[in-house]
């Protein structure tokens, strides 16, 4: 007699007057494959957890991005953030696109330059740009976007000693009526602090401004505050051509786009809630376009965008280790990654899927790392169908951010694999071992 | 292992604890592990009985079966004389 499939036993409390805001919960999505690539082959070859990043996924997206903004404004120019996700095969895609790099340290302009970028080609932000850092980029003709005095006085002594001019742009900061108001980067719009540093730069004999860069927040979800920026920009631009007779060559909105994750207590999910690359494009274009600028002048618009353009394109394979109940009955379940790995499920609920068909019951559950630390929690409360030890899952939306702010603590990294576009899987980042971590420790020797 | 007389179990799956004022909903199988318990059947006598129907290992089930049994001492559906005794 052929035996009946099994399902776990369950008993689930009925709360009678708590509505589900959203109805009836819809059939359990489950992710099986990523670009028609088994979950199951794909841990199989490469192991547990592994992160996958889709060729196909980050162009499609640049493409999008590109095209929302290049059919609105006449010169569009993207640079690709590295803080993002800096791993060399993640930045040749963008570079290959046509991105420029965007980068806030020496380390990260080492390399962007080891990677092929031209230096001209390189817009280095950031409050930390030592001597050293500075002279690479002027010896590469980068474009330096000043953050404070201190930085413009030291670019000026590094330009004298070398006798070479530096190319610069200023980072202005600015009320755009979003809050929190972001003024701890760059030179203050609104009490004159940023029109006061350009008339100094442009009195500086070794210093050529090009450009104005703002960067007014992370995870802006309100269009209308980058056309308060671009306006403001776009003040300054005609002003300094006013009182100098001098056109910039760009305006450089920086990043802050919102990817498609839901932030933590938000009501609806940010697939539902985010502007789009048109969305954003629209207001850009339009303060820019309707400004005093004359349209032979109007600058080169830059944009950094990095979040909105990677995040989709990553994904973290995972497997159940545990399935437990908390004291109160709770339902809570380990997996094998944790906070150690996924830096963004400290802000975000991250979407987290069952890779096969499982049990149509779901239950409120709390999804813990493996880590042996209190604040390992992926997410607080999901519903999630039951599971088995050893199943396996796939967290969505992970590009951005986890692969730059992910810690070497208590176990190895994992392996990250890039589905290229024909559908061949390639290691862009080798699991960690033991020698990759004790190749940097000394152990002093006593008697 | 017992379930007192104040929770009451109807065949579709509805529990009412008239004790605590709580209900719930069972699974199929929570359903079907639930009579047993209340018919006070053995351990190894139902767990034979359940590998035999349906497609689940001995394991496996040992380790639904008490997760389910904690669950349901958690909800007051069952009472034990001695907290550490599941048998």
């Amino acid at each position: 007699m052929e035996k009946i499939k099994y399902e776990k036993p369950v008993i689930s409390k009925i709360t009678a007057g708590i509505p589900n805001k959203f109805g009836l919960p819809a059939k359990q999505k489950i992710v099986s494959a990523i670009d028609g690539i088994a979950v199951d082959k794909l841990m199989n070859e490469y192991g547990s957890p592994l992160f996958v990043l889709s060729e196909k996924a980050i162009r499609e997206t640049y493409g999008e991005a590109r095209r929302a903004f290049e059919t609105r404004y006449p010169k569009v120019q993207f640079a690709w953030s590295y803080k993002t996700n800096y791993l060399d095969a993640v930045c040749s895609i963008f570079h290959d696109e046509g991105s420029w790099a965007e980068v806030v340290s020496g380390f990260e302009f080492q390399k962007a330059l080891s990677l092929g970028v031209n230096g001209s080609q390189i817009l280095f932000n950031g409050p930390e740009k030592l001597e050293e850092d500075l002279t690479l980029a002027i010896n590469h003709n980068a474009c330096i976007h000043i953050d404070h005095f201190d930085e413009l006085y030291l670019l000026i002594e590094t330009t004298r000693k070398l006798d070479k001019k530096a190319r610069v742009a200023i980072r202005i900061n600015m009320d755009t009526g979003i809050y929190p108001m972001w003024d701890r980067f760059g030179f203050n719009y609104e009490n004159g602090e940023a029109w006061n540093a350009i008339n100094r730069i442009m009195l500086a004999e070794n210093l050529d401004l090009i450009g104005l860069h703002t960067h007014i927040g992370t995870y802006i979800m309100t269009t209308s505050a980058y056309a308060v920026a671009a306006s403001k920009l776009s003040n300054l631009y005609m002003a300094t051509h006013r009182k100098f007779n001098h056109w910039l060559k760009y305006i450089d909105l920086g990043g802050g786009f919102a990817s498609k994750n839901t932030l933590k207590g938000a009501y609806m999910p940010g697939s539902e809630t985010c502007p789009s690359f048109d969305d954003y494009a629209e207001a850009i274009s339009n303060a820019i376009i309707s400004s005093e600028i004359p349209h032979e002048n109007l600058p080169v618009l830059f944009l950094e965008t990095g979040r909105a353009l990677v995040d989709d394109a990553g994904f973290l394979l995972t497997s159940v280790l545990a399935n437990k109940r908390s004291t109160v009955g709770r339902r809570t379940m380990v997996i094998d990654a944790g906070v150690n790995l996924l830096f963004t499920s400290f802000w975000y609920n991250l979407g987290v899927y069952p890779s096969k068909e499982v049990s149509e019951y779901v239950e409120d559950t709390t999804i813990y790392g493996p880590l042996c630390m209190n604040i390992d929690v992926i997410r607080d409360a999901i519903n999630f169908p039951h599971v088995k030890t050893g199943d396996r899952l796939v967290i969505e939306r992970v590009g951005a951010y986890n692969m730059t702010q992910w810690m070497q603590f208590i176990t190895f990294r994992p392996n990250v694999v890039l589905i290229d576009l024909e559908g061949k899987t390639h290691i862009i980042r080798k699991k960690e071992d033991l020698g990759s971590i004790q190749n940097f420790e000394l152990n002093p020797k006593r008697n | 292992m017992k379930i007192p007389e104040e929770v009451k179990i109807s065949d579709n799956g509805f529990v009412f604890n008239s004790k605590t004022g709580d209900s719930f909903s069972l699974n199929p199988f929570g359903l079907e592990l639930i009579k047993n318990i209340q018919e006070e059947r053995e351990f190894e006598n139902l767990k034979s009985a359940m590998l035999e129907k349906y497609d689940v290992d001995d394991l496996t089930f040992e380790k639904d079966f008490y997760e389910f049994c904690a669950l349901l001492k958690h909800h007051q559906i069952i009472s034990q004389d001695n907290p550490l005794d599941f048998k």
